[in-house]
């Protein structure tokens, strides 16, 4: 026979899990460190690449002073600023993720607790199913 | 007002029967849009403008997350541009990875965003995303926002480039990108509109957020109002006097379109029904669960505020004090819910779905 109960419990559940649960279940295989620092590592990454990118643009459009003036130019004050820029940058992008991935892995967090008091009332039900039977 | 309100009514019943297909054609229809202007703007390679190929691509976002969209919108730009000049699609790629690795990659909800404020910019209602944005998101939208309106004026450059001749020799080529280079760098129209859009989505976000009567539509005009404002003085600045006109008609729009979009709002949250799909020893279940609240009939709705919200409000303040033990759970407590869900709904529609599972 149907169960009304267990109908509406397995419907709300499987409706978080298909909609929004489906990141914060993801999510949920991660220690918060792991999870954090993985996503640090990606950003960090990832500004690395397009600070290259921006660089390799600014090469560009300046390459005909550069060509004209190759022997002249101060490496190493371009060289320190080059690296200073990259390094505030990093710091700025990696303390950001920092904390933009634990509020949100927090939130997460928050969000499956209501999904496994969900869980445990559907735990209950099968208990009772399978004492009657 | 009333027919308003019943025909609003009608509108979200219908859009919660009938979301499965409504949403799909929505989507087809933004993405023909999009894909449409992209082609009438920079349309170098007439293959991609055949119909077939539009209506293809534009299938395709339908069925599946904007993300899709806003990558094939993309792709669909470059190659146009690769068409007549391989250089600067080079370049418009190197920049589309720099926006994405620096900045959009943080707000992966808001990608459409980036699609939507070129496309808007080309129909002349830009001022509708900043507005729209101050209503349903958060301060963190600017990012994309301004995002997309570099990559407006990216391609506005890009526009005037390509008609220079272009030889495959070095020096052409750098002069070509030079002259990008500079006109975007220098580009102060660029910079005052990024400045005024994040104004406009500050302002309404602000004035939205506040606790009097009509937050909402206040919000509306006042973000409209900074933007017309702003860019008055922004084109007087520039002496581009001849596009003020343009602009207020294109402010006033953008202001009426929100407003309309704000009246749908409820409709337009994501709280459609939902088909999910289940089984357990026995059976398979694939159930469709209808939001209670909205099927109720209009004037029964507005019947019921007055005669159940004194009661309705002691109820639920007497279980909430008495339901220590949330894990209990009976059939009773369940049926109430519904009652207490149709409470919450008047006092404050948008969380009504949070506290489902009380």
């Amino acid at each position: 026979m149907l169960n009304n109960r267990k109908i509406r419990l397995m419907t709300k559940l499987a409706a978080f899990e298909t909609k929004d649960g489906k990141e914060d279940i993801r999510l949920s295989k991660y220690y918060k460190t792991d999870y954090v620092r993985y996503q640090v590592l990606k950003s960090g990454l990832s500004t690395t690449v397009g600070y290259l990118l921006i660089l390799i643009l600014a090469f560009l459009y300046k390459l005909e002073y550069i060509v004209k003036n190759a022997v002249s130019l101060d490496y190493k004050t371009i060289g320190s600023y080059i690296l200073g820029i990259y390094i505030l940058l990093i710091t700025v992008y990696g303390l950001g993720s920092l904390a933009w991935f634990s509020f949100r892995y927090d939130a997460s967090r928050k969000r499956l607790t209501r999904y496994n008091k969900l869980l445990k009332r559907m735990n209950k039900i099968y208990k009772e199913e399978t004492t009657e039977s | 007002m009333m027919p308003l309100l019943v025909f609003r009514e009608r509108v979200k019943n219908f859009y919660q029967r009938n979301d499965i297909y409504l949403v799909p054609i929505i989507k087809f229809i933004f993405a023909f849009i999009a894909f449409q202007v992209i082609n009438s703007e920079i349309g170098y390679d007439g293959r991609l403008k055949s119909f077939l190929v539009v209506f293809i691509m534009s299938l395709l976002s339908a069925f599946t997350p904007p993300a899709i969209m806003v990558l094939l919108a993309a792709g669909v730009a470059t190659l146009h541009v690769y068409f007549v000049s391989p250089i600067l699609s080079i370049l418009i790629i190197i920049i589309l990875l720099v926006l994405y690795l620096l900045f959009v990659r943080y707000t992966p909800r808001l990608g459409y965003v980036i699609l939507a404020i070129p496309i808007l910019y080309i129909l002349k209602i830009p001022y509708v995303i900043p507005i729209l944005l101050g209503i349903i998101s958060t301060p963190i939208a600017i990012i994309p926002m301004s995002c997309g309106v570099i990559l407006y004026f990216v391609f506005q450059v890009i526009k005037t480039a390509v008609t220079m001749q272009i030889n495959m020799t070095v020096d052409d080529i750098l002069q070509v990108y030079t002259y990008v280079v500079d006109n975007l760098i220098g580009n102060k129209q660029m910079i005052m509109t990024i400045v005024i859009f994040a104004l406009i989505l500050l302002v309404t976000y602000f004035v939205r957020r506040m606790s009097f009567d009509y937050a909402f539509e206040i919000s509306i005009a006042s973000g409209a109002l900074t933007g017309l404002l702003g860019f008055l003085v922004s084109y007087l600045i520039l002496g581009k006097s001849s596009q003020i006109f343009i602009m207020i008609l294109g402010i006033i729009a953008s202001g009426i379109i929100v407003f309309i979009v704000n009246f749908f709002k409820l409709t337009l949250d994501y709280s459609g029904v939902e088909h999910v799909q289940f089984e357990d020893d026995v059976y398979y279940y694939y159930v469709k669960a209808v939001p209670k609240v909205t099927v109720t009939t209009p004037q029964r709705n507005v019947k019921h505020i007055n005669v159940k919200y004194g009661d309705l409000g002691s109820q639920s303040l007497d279980s909430e004090w008495n339901d220590t033990d949330t894990d209990e759970y009976d059939e009773d407590e369940d049926t109430y819910q519904e009652d207490h869900r149709d409470y919450t709904y008047h006092r404050r529609p948008i969380d009504r779905n949070r506290d489902d599972d009380r």
